[in-house]
């Protein structure tokens, strides 16, 4: 591999890396509050790259716009899956995960109708190319990085700083003694959906200009924040950032080396390696 | 109420035996194709009884399928010893997923099952050589058993309900037997099980590797009944199917995976293989979930209560009058 | 050297025969706060010792980690001279230390007899052959035996309910039974007698002596006190977890520091 490759392969890593990360945080955050795996995830990140399809190369509204709009409808979405399917499950994890089950095979399926059988394909947003320590990137893949790191940083001051943040944080740490200290766990539990679900937008939004569009593209993301999660240890939200980055990097390093599928079929060996030696994760994050 | 439910097995019975001479071609493929996904779904159960959420079963199918095809087509190994050697290469390899996964909580080993599918996939499609990827595993012979060639539908019929019996028959003695109750106890209350003495680690792999093995069975079956293979058909919506049977039958009784598994694929089968069949696959348990939560069933049951509870409330006078 | 030690914090202890647990320095950080520090804990064969201290003093914690279903940062646990540090769950049991849990965890979906017949687990010869050719599901015998300990423990009518249609105090005994079944040489109780009222309390404490009196070594962790001083011959108060105090009920109770504990200085500074 030439060096200009890898640096080329590290920033493509770098913003894939983000986009990862953005996945990962969403599902580790839910699983640290009801100890559930947003199994739709990938259903919404694929939902998400449609609205910007429909709202900005199709109706014309401006980027910006448009992904905002389409964090707000599926962040407005995951709120009503919180009331319309976790809540009257009453906590059963199992039942609460088969269900997200049949809403991502729902949501994929019912796709093909509504969507059409043809790959969309949205305009690029960003045009032209940065040149970066003699590599030439284009603009459109660097400016993810940036996008998905304010979310990251928006999400950090959110959590630590707010009201809201802090309850979250208490029903992480103990359900009952939060709801004890008048913590409204029902509603921070719809808060946790909506912004899991906002995160999942974002990401298929900022993917859309990149991909082809069709309804099964967030089967692989999904797979990949799964395997981030176990790398950076189940729940904890570092864990899910230094495991983004590190999967961003291997994967795009990798699979310029080998190709993309044998880039998968390896992290998977590595998880399993991983589970089998060191079950907390590469970080030593023990889950409560 | 005993003897009913026996003459209602018997009469089901020679029904399911008389298929092939009342009914078409079509029937028999159907309905062996049923008896394939009633082996699948009843194989998910143990797993699921100790509170394990295995996503990926039809990764297993696919090993199996794979190895007895290959086996069969390339070595002329007869049916029953490749059937076998499938069946027992899944629950190997069911081994090496499960034993780092299973001693976590439920949901590493849901993730880990849930990205096995995509493994396998990926596997069956690059190992080109072997497998012949995307372009689809092709020719593999009728089943041979016992040196004998079952070359019509109606025998790989008779063969199919034979091993769906067999199956229903082993994993049934292992339910009813102590071991069941081990499973149960796991799924209720696991660290109740632990504090009196059950090594949950191992029943929960025990039962994983049993389920995987007749998952093999299923897809040995399946591979020298269609003899095509293709990578993507054991992917992710299989996968799901085999968990909705469950669910939607019912997880509390043995029967809840077979009545599932029947009544569903024989409900879907004018739209098999189109997205309406996951629609409507997906809808049926989605509102299992919600409002039938014991599955199908516990239908007759619930019907059962709500007449009693109307007859009762029309004949009797209320207390206040 | 060790019975002297214990002898000269408890007068009042029965004499009795040799160590049956003692751990040594036993310590558990959750992050980092140390639920459990340096705990020596000695309980000899044939007492009943009680396990007490306020709320989040270590209690639970310290059943946790003697029943091996978390691994102590620091120190040891022998029983019966046998170092069981690092052994797991399942192995514990396996060597007669068997623990109950708080509240009502029983295995709510199956009967009363079942729940002891799984009890009896390891003590049944199982095996995949047996399992399937054989027509019974359970041997006589065992059957025979989960009925004996059901009738032991007062259950014995109560033997076909479902274990969630049985009263809240049958279902704590019948925690009991399961253990029983599981044949302890030390048996674990966390909360036997919490939220019962004095009735009830009375007859599980009745029982927990007879349980002793047939050669089971109990520790029992309480908040209950006056089933706690009636039936414990020596008591281990914790706090912060750490050991506050040792001895025989009456020690314990006239104890300034456990007073303190309990009350809060403001009173026993108005005491003293």
């Amino acid at each position: 591999m030439t060096p200009d490759l890898l640096i080329q392969s590290t920033i493509i890593g770098l913003s894939i890396g983000s986009i990862y990360i953005l996945m990962a945080l969403g599902l580790t955050l839910m699983f640290g509050m009801m100890h559930i795996i947003n199994f739709a995830h990938g259903a919404i990140y694929m939902l998400g790259a449609f609205a910007i399809y429909y709202i900005f190369s199709q109706w014309g509204a401006p980027y910006f716009a448009a992904f905002v709009l389409a964090m707000l409808l599926l962040g407005t979405f995951g709120y009503l899956v919180e009331r319309s399917i976790y809540r009257p499950i009453k906590g059963g994890i199992e039942p609460t995960l088969v269900a997200l089950l049949a809403l991502t095979t729902f949501l994929q399926a019912a796709g093909y109708p509504v969507f059409g059988q043809l790959d969309k394909h949205v305009p690029p947003v960003f045009q032209g190319t940065r040149n970066i320590l003699g590599v030439m990137i284009s603009v459109e893949r660097l400016m993810i990085i940036p996008m998905a790191g304010a979310l990251v940083v928006g999400l950090y001051l959110f959590i630590n700083k707010t009201k809201m943040g802090a309850a979250m944080r208490a029903i992480e740490q103990d359900k009952e003694a939060a709801a004890l200290q008048g913590v409204n766990v029902h509603v921070v539990n719809g808060l946790a959906f909506a912004i899991g679900f906002a995160l999942a937008a974002a990401s298929g939004a900022l993917m859309a200009p990149i991909f082809k569009l069709d309804p099964m593209m967030g089967e692989q993301p999904l797979l990949k924040a799964f395997i981030i999660i176990i790398l950076g240890g189940l729940g904890s939200i570092p864990g899910a950032i230094l495991g983004g980055l590190m999967l961003g990097l291997i994967d795009s390093i990798v699979a310029t080396a080998l190709g993309a599928e044998p880039a998968f079929l390896l992290s998977f060996v590595f998880i399993i390696l991983l589970l089998l030696f060191k079950p907390t994760g590469l970080f030593g994050y023990a889950p409560p | 109420m005993r003897r009913l439910r026996v003459g209602v097995l018997i009469v089901l019975g020679l029904l399911l035996l008389l298929v092939p001479q009342l009914g078409g071609d079509y029937y028999v493929h159907v309905f062996a194709l049923v008896f394939t996904n009633v082996i699948l779904a009843a194989s998910l159960r143990p797993s699921l009884t100790c509170g394990q959420l295995n996503i990926g079963h039809s990764a297993f199918m696919s090993v199996g399928a794979y190895a007895s095809a290959l086996l069969a087509k390339n070595l002329a190994v007869p049916f029953e010893v490749s059937m076998l050697c499938g069946a027992l290469l899944a629950a190997v390899v069911g081994l090496a997923i499960g034993y780092p996964s299973l001693r976590l909580r439920g949901v590493y080993f849901a993730m880990v099952t849930v990205a096995f599918v995509e493994v396998i996939r990926l596997i069956a499609q690059l190992w080109v050589p072997l497998t012949r990827g995307m372009s689809g595993l092709s020719g593999i012979p009728k089943p041979n058993l016992l040196g004998v060639t079952l070359a019509t539908k109606a025998s790989q019929y008779y063969l199919a309900l034979f091993l769906m019996l067999l199956t229903l028959l082993i994993l049934w003695k292992l339910e009813s037997s102590r071991l069941g109750l081990i499973w149960k106890s796991i799924g209720m209350a696991d660290n109740l099980a632990q504090s009196l003495g059950v090594n949950i680690a191992n029943h929960k792999l025990l039962a994983f590797m049993l389920g995987c093995f007749f998952a093999g069975v299923a897809g040995a079956f399946y591979a020298h009944f269609i003899r095509f293979l293709f990578p993507p058909e054991f992917g992710f919506l299989m996968a799901t199917n085999i968990l909705v049977y469950n669910y939607v039958g019912g997880r509390g009784h043995f029967a809840g995976p077979i009545v599932g598994a029947a009544f569903l694929s024989l409900l879907s089968e004018p739209f098999r293989g189109s997205a309406y069949e996951t629609i409507f696959f997906s809808i049926a348990m989605l509102l299992t979930i919600l409002f039938l939560p014991g599955g199908l069933i516990t239908l007759p049951g619930k019907l059962a209560e709500l007449r009693w509870w109307k007859s009762a409330s029309a004949h009797s006078p209320s207390p206040a009058a | 050297m060790v019975e002297e030690r214990i002898r000269s914090q408890s007068e009042s202890r029965r004499v009795s025969s040799a160590l049956l647990l003692e751990t040594h320095g036993l310590t558990r950080h959750f992050g980092g706060l140390a639920a459990v520090n340096r705990v020596d804990l000695r309980v000899a064969e044939g007492e009943i010792v009680g396990l007490i201290g306020p709320n989040g003093a270590g209690k639970t914690t310290c059943f946790n980690l003697l029943s091996g279903f978390i691994r102590p940062t620091a120190g040891t646990i022998r029983f019966d001279g046998e170092d069981i540090t690092r052994l797991r769950p399942h192995q514990v049991v396996k060597r007669g230390l068997v623990r109950t849990f708080q509240l009502t965890t029983l295995f709510q979906e199956l009967t009363g007899l079942e729940n002891v017949l799984l009890g009896l687990h390891l003590h049944s010869r199982r095996s995949l052959g047996r399992a399937l050719f054989s027509r019974r599901r359970f041997p006589p015998d065992e059957v025979a035996r989960s009925r004996e300990v059901l009738e032991f423990t007062g259950l014995a009518s109560q033997a076909d309910q479902l274990a969630r249609n049985l009263p809240h105090g049958h279902q704590r005994v019948l925690g009991i039974a399961m253990a029983l079944a599981a044949r302890p040489r030390l048996l674990l109780l966390d909360e036997p007698v919490t939220g019962m009222n004095l009735d009830e309390s009375g007859r599980v404490m009745a029982l927990v002596k007879t349980i002793r009196d047939r050669g089971v070594t109990v520790l029992l962790v309480e908040h209950n006190m006056k089933a706690v001083m009636g039936t414990c011959e020596r008591i281990v108060v914790l706090n912060f977890g750490q050991t506050l105090a040792e001895g025989s009920p009456a020690e314990v109770s006239t104890n300034a520091k456990v007073i303190e504990a309990y009350l809060g200085a403001g009173l026993a500074h108005a005491r003293g």
